[in-house]
């Protein structure tokens, strides 16, 4: 899926930033997300709300992302039903698969920020950590990675919900424009 | 100061300056022409006088201590125009240039005052005046100040060769203990260059060097490379989110990151309202076998060929099975029409006749739960219009 962006041979942390924007920016992950998106919408129950969409959305964008960013692991662990066991089991094992496990959160923001460290961007640096799903007890440097990865998907699924609205309005608009007609005639 | 054509050229140093700043003017002229002469290709690596000649005082100087391959002719050519703003700039460091002037050209010592002068003149009338007396005997008493030679080239050169003028600064500014004050500031302004350069570039020296008065140990040094991280982590937060570039400081940055991250959250909260209401009318039952046949076709196309090689695919279905089973994928084709191919979607149309518009409206209309034998033409026609 990110391979050619991924296999570049400069330092991690370039790679990680090209991994952001180019990730979420490949047609090839728009339409895996559009059917993941439209099995979620499948799976909805019809005329169970606008809530129970923006889950099945929600759930289908985190799942594109494979698990490797953390908003989409706490997206994904939040649904599960059985959340304690299977959010301590699966996170340790996804964690430990994908990168060093946490022993402990470190304490928020406030340890790894020293320049930018004014009492504004902090509570800036705070509130964006509470709007990204699962961020809270993330040190700087991560949430802004963590932020970007989130903001690409964002973009990404708002296209392709966008498309998917237009597409089914203009197609129910047309089917009933065409019932109405062929009752006419008929 | 008059722009002068007086002649002589005069080594008396009198006490007025008119005369000499004439001949300043005159020698700039000369080195310019000397530049757009000869200065075409490697005459500067070359180390010749003339070579020298045609490159203002700190340029010659860079050169003569760390001689690579060519101080590039385009640059000092282009510096050269500005040959009189550098001349006065280096206010402090005339000594330097000229001790560094002198090392090669023992013989031509004239040549050596005569530019030592017209670097000093060119400057404030006030320190010329004194600096000039005392200039011949400081030229040959001057203790060699290697910091200041560094730090001459660093702050003009930087925008054009920051690796191989910082190589020359670590290491000239590494056998020097003590630091002047005007070579620390010329430090501390080189030093985020440097410090970039550490981190983007793979350079031999990896010396970091600390500013006067800050500690060198471990924890700012770690910590300045955290600070790196967040930065480069803003960076790319600014370039993701549209109209932040233009913004400066963190915290205005981070407002509207969050400003655009609570806008797309609220574009998805409207979305998912509008997909609800359109919901309901949809027969998934339809959606359920056209996705489970699109599944198949579709793992074979890429992004932009996926349009082409559906229709290659929808081809060889109309020829393998009947209009029973519809093997397209249908909310896909829409999307493409809708976003990505709109001329192709129309070719299309046109290449496959009748059958396509079929295929394409049977799932459309199939979502809606509606008969599609009857109705075809008609919503062919709509369908294309609309889409």
């Amino acid at each position: 899926m990110i391979s050619a962006s991924s296999s570049s041979a400069s330092s991690s942390r370039k790679k990680k930033m090209k991994q952001a924007e180019s990730k979420w920016r490949t047609a090839a992950q728009e339409r895996i997300y559009r059917r993941r998106l439209l099995e979620a919408l499948r799976a909805t129950a019809s005329g169970a709300g606008p809530r129970a969409v923006k889950e099945a959305a929600d759930s289908a964008l985190a799942l594109t992302a494979r698990g490797q960013s953390q908003w989409s692991r706490a997206i994904l662990l939040g649904r599960c039903r059985p959340r304690r066991k299977l959010l301590l089991k699966a996170g340790g094992k996804v964690r430990r698969g994908r990168r060093r496990p946490r022993p402990a959160a470190p304490v928020p923001v406030a340890a790894a920020a020293p320049a930018p460290a004014g009492k504004k961007v902090r509570d800036r640096l705070r509130v964006l950590g509470r709007l990204v799903p699962g961020c809270r007890q993330l040190s700087a440097p991560n949430l802004l990675e963590e932020a970007a990865d989130y903001v690409a998907a964002l973009e990404m699924q708002v296209k392709a919900m966008r498309a998917l609205a237009d597409a089914l309005s203009a197609a129910s608009l047309n089917a009933a424009a065409a019932g109405e007609a062929e009752s006419n005639v008929v | 100061m008059e722009p002068g054509g007086s002649s002589g050229v005069g080594s008396g140093n009198s006490g007025t300056y008119t005369p000499e700043i004439a001949e300043s003017l005159r020698f700039e002229e000369e080195i310019q022409s000397l530049i757009h002469q000869s200065f075409d290709g490697s005459s500067a690596a070359g180390g010749s006088f003339t070579a020298l000649l045609g490159l203002p005082a700190n340029q010659a100087v860079e050169l003569l201590h760390h001689p690579g391959p060519g101080e590039p002719p385009a640059s000092a050519a282009s510096s050269s125009p500005t040959a009189g703003d550098l001349w006065r700039l280096r206010l402090g460091e005339h000594h330097a240039a000229t001790d560094a002037l002198r090392l090669p050209f023992g013989g031509s010592s004239t040549f050596v005052e005569r530019a030592a002068r017209f670097s000093v003149f060119a400057t404030d009338d006030s320190p010329a005046s004194s600096s000039g007396g005392g200039l011949s005997p400081g030229l040959k008493a001057e203790p060699p100040d290697s910091d200041s030679p560094p730090t001459l080239p660093a702050p003009a050169g930087r925008p054009r060769r920051p690796s191989k003028r910082k190589e020359c600064e670590k290491s000239k500014a590494k056998a020097v203990a003590k630091k002047s004050k005007s070579a620390e500031e010329n430090t501390s302004a080189a030093k985020p260059a440097a410090e970039e350069n550490t981190s983007g570039d793979k350079l031999p020296y990896v010396h970091v060097r600390a500013r006067r008065g800050q500690a060198t140990d471990s924890h700012s040094l770690a910590e300045r490379a955290r600070r790196e991280k967040i930065n480069a982590r803003m960076k790319l937060l600014q370039d993701l989110v549209p109209g932040c570039s233009k913004i400066t400081g963190t915290a205005l940055v981070l407002d509207e990151i969050i400003n655009h991250v609570q806008s797309l959250q609220r574009q998805v909260e409207f979305l998912s309202m509008k997909l609800a209401a359109v919901n309901p009318r949809i027969d998934f039952s339809g959606l359920d076998h056209i996705l489970s046949a699109e599944c198949g076709p579709l793992a074979v196309g890429s992004g932009c060929g996926g349009g082409a090689s559906g229709t290659a695919m929808w081809a060889s279905d109309t020829a393998a099975s009947t209009g029973g089973i519809r093997r397209m994928p249908p909310p896909q084709q829409i999307w493409h029409l809708d976003l990505v191919h709109p001329q192709q979607s129309s070719t299309v149309w046109e290449n496959n006749g009748a059958a396509h518009p079929h295929f394409l409206l049977s799932p459309a209309i199939s979502l809606v739960g509606y008969d599609p034998a009857g109705s075809v033409p008609l919503n062919s026609n709509q369908l294309k219009m609309e889409l």
